[in-house]
């Protein structure tokens, strides 16, 4: 496995999610995985993952820390997000009722990236895209 | 004219139309996406029958956590008997509802502030005159 060349741990809050969600963006931009064009899907995607893991994996408790990477793994990037919550079956999401408040988050992640898989040894969940085109 | 100052939309009466425009897309972060709805939700709830043209021409993407908002801005409406109407929707952003097939739920218009304004308009004065026709003589 390659070296991530971005790793941030964070408490589960917003405002720390919030800034290192602007500091893996940057990331992915600098290191050439996206474009300027691409970055709302992308953010959008990081964003779901982040606060899944600090709402859902963490219960919102600033004690417990959610932690992202991205390494390049050649022909695709892989983004790992990992809380320290009960985990999740990705397959198990169904995809929300018309009128559900929520539950939608897994539905745009599936979308926008081309692998979603939930790691339960490490508690992380992975999702992968090739690199956009420039 | 614009109401209000540190608000997270700007509100401006434009006939028997409300737009609301949100500002930016950082006021829709995981950080304040509540307050979004809830701004909106207060709004709405003190102007019964209210016409709402949501204006998103300063948004670039928005996540799961604002359509769930909207949700809640979509209910508060039916219980005033109002409308809501989405226009300056982004690529990205027209994703989103398709993908959550929350496009069949929202009617969005695929046009812009000025564009969206006048297809509300001319729905709403459709609607008055089939009111009128239903009237008894």
């Amino acid at each position: 496995m390659s070296t991530p060349f971005f790793r941030e741990e964070f408490p589960s809050t917003f405002e720390a999610m919030t800034e290192t969600l602007d500091r893996a963006v940057a990331a992915l931009l600098r290191e050439g995985w996206i474009q300027t064009a691409d970055e709302p899907c992308t953010r959008l995607c990081l964003e779901e993952a982040l606060v899944n893991a600090v709402r859902h994996g963490n219960d919102n408790d600033a004690e417990r820390s959610v932690t992202i990477s991205l390494t390049d793994c050649g022909e695709s990037c892989t983004i790992r997000v990992s809380d320290e919550g009960d985990g999740f079956s990705v397959d198990e999401v169904a995809f929300p009722e018309l009128e559900q408040m929520g539950g939608r988050g897994i539905c745009l992640i599936r979308h926008f990236m081309e692998e979603v898989a939930f790691d339960s040894s490490a508690n992380c969940l992975e999702m992968s895209f090739r690199r956009k085109a420039m | 004219m614009s109401e209000a100052s540190d608000q997270i939309l700007d509100f401006s009466q434009e006939g028997a139309i409300i737009v609301g425009t949100i500002r930016t897309s950082s006021v829709l972060s995981a950080i304040n996406v509540a307050e979004f709805g809830n701004e909106v939700v207060a709004y709405v709830e003190s102007r019964p029958g209210v016409n709402l043209l949501l204006n998103f021409e300063n948004v670039d993407y928005l996540s799961s956590a604002v359509l769930t908002e909207l949700l809640r801005v979509n209910k508060a409406i039916e219980g005033v008997n109002g409308k809501l109407r989405l226009c300056s929707l982004s690529k990205v952003i027209l994703e989103v509802f398709q993908i959550t097939n929350l496009d069949k739920m929202f009617t969005i218009y695929h046009e812009d502030r000025e564009g969206g304004l006048r297809r509300f308009q001319r729905a709403l004065d459709i609607q008055a005159e089939e009111a009128a026709w239903k009237e008894p003589s």
